[in-house]
């Protein structure tokens, strides 16, 4: 009954949306309006007011600064969340100790991820982070993909083995660098006296200008980049278990 | 309805599809990770609809390289506009689905099943 009355509505939904893509330009046009009105200003001044090569980071670094700065917020939240629901994995009853399902991942997956990792990581910080300004990439992406290395990492030899190498004391300071990076470079901009997060500073011209406006990107893009990894990082070894769950003694079974 | 028009927006159309898709699976599944996989269905659908808006025929990807010039450049750039808007949307996206999953981590915990309709119907214990 739930299921008709759902899909009832869902046809309803979808003969309006359908409508409506009946109605819309043709993609792949060259002359909808979103191409003709905001993207010309940002492909002409992008490069010498976003200051990256890279339009979209510019986009997201400088015209739409202070929305990503709150995008940075909203993942350190959420690891706020995370760690207030599941507490950290040092504690809790059954995720400090040796993996108890005594499973190892085969000898394949192991050679495999001990090859990779390495070169997931090259990839993330040298191309990603360091040359995102200038390449496809940027800090979030980077970031995606270190986390990611740490988990294959973290699948292939188990949660003891990698909160050794990446204990929680190495974590804690580095996730809060996103912020950190982001408010820092901000306020150089309010202690030169103009607004927060300007990257060409006043009094500074030239080619020096230029070179502190790349720094500045470069460090955020760096402590995006590492510390949306790290808060991965950290939400995955949270969530993570290695045996089945354990109630507390104290919730009886339902 | 002009199904012509349609199959020329095929990304547009796909993404439609996605998103009922995704809705249905939030409205019927009764598995709360089952509801989180639709929603994020219908996120992934939001964010292949909002970067077709952007493409272009033969486009290339808006990085200054070289001779880089406007005039012709307009015509032929992707629209870096979107691409920025779904890089936020992916990263909120991954943050409420992995506070939504330790949610339901602790209700696996404290009832021992995910199905929504029967927690709602057992007494608190």
């Amino acid at each position: 009954m739930r299921r008709v009355a759902v899909i009832g509505v869902l046809l309803i939904i979808g003969a309006m949306l359908f409508y409506a893509i009946g109605k819309m330009p043709p993609m792949n046009s060259r002359n909808t309006p979103d191409k003709t009105h905001v993207v010309p200003r940002y492909l002409e001044k992008g490069e010498e007011e976003g200051g990256a090569r890279n339009i979209i980071t510019g986009v997201i670094l400088n015209y739409r600064g202070y929305d990503t700065m709150g995008e940075v917020t909203v993942i350190f939240s959420a690891l706020c969340a995370v760690v207030a629901l599941l507490d950290r994995e040092k504690r809790g009853l059954s995720r400090s100790g040796p993996d108890a399902s005594g499973v190892r991942s085969s000898i394949i997956v192991r050679t495999v991820v001990r090859f990779a990792f390495p070169v997931i990581l090259f990839f993330a910080v040298a191309y990603m982070m360091l040359h995102g300004e200038a390449s496809p990439g940027g800090g979030f992406q980077g970031g995606a993909i270190l986390g990611a290395s740490v988990i294959v990492f973290t699948l292939a030899f188990g949660l003891p083995e990698s909160t050794r190498r990446m204990p929680l004391k190495v974590r804690t300071p580095l996730e809060s660098t996103a912020m950190i990076g982001f408010l820092s470079m901000g306020f150089i901009g309010i202690a030169y006296g103009v607004n927060f997060l300007t990257y060409l500073l006043p009094g500074v011209h030239g080619t020096i200008a230029q070179t502190i406006r790349n720094l500045m990107i470069t460090v955020i893009e760096l402590g995006i980049g590492i510390g949306g990894g790290i808060i991965f990082i950290s939400i995955v070894f949270a969530m993570m278990r290695e045996d089945k769950f354990e109630l507390r003694p104290d919730i009886p079974q339902p | 309805m002009n199904f012509g028009r349609i199959f020329h927006n095929l990304n547009y159309a796909v993404s439609a599809l996605l998103f009922l898709i995704g809705l249905y699976t939030v409205a019927v599944k009764p598995n709360l990770i089952k509801k989180l996989i639709g929603l994020n269905i219908m996120e992934t659908s939001v964010f292949l609809f909002i970067v077709s808006v952007g493409m272009v025929d033969e486009g290339v990807a808006p990085i200054v390289t070289g001779g880089y010039k406007a005039a012709e450049a307009v015509g032929r750039v992707v629209n870096p506009i979107p691409q920025a808007l779904i890089l936020t949307g992916i990263v909120v996206a991954v943050s409420t689905t992995a506070v939504a999953l330790s949610l339901c981590l602790k209700i696996y915990e404290r009832y021992g099943i995910l199905n929504a309709t029967e927690i709602l119907g057992r007494e608190e214990p």
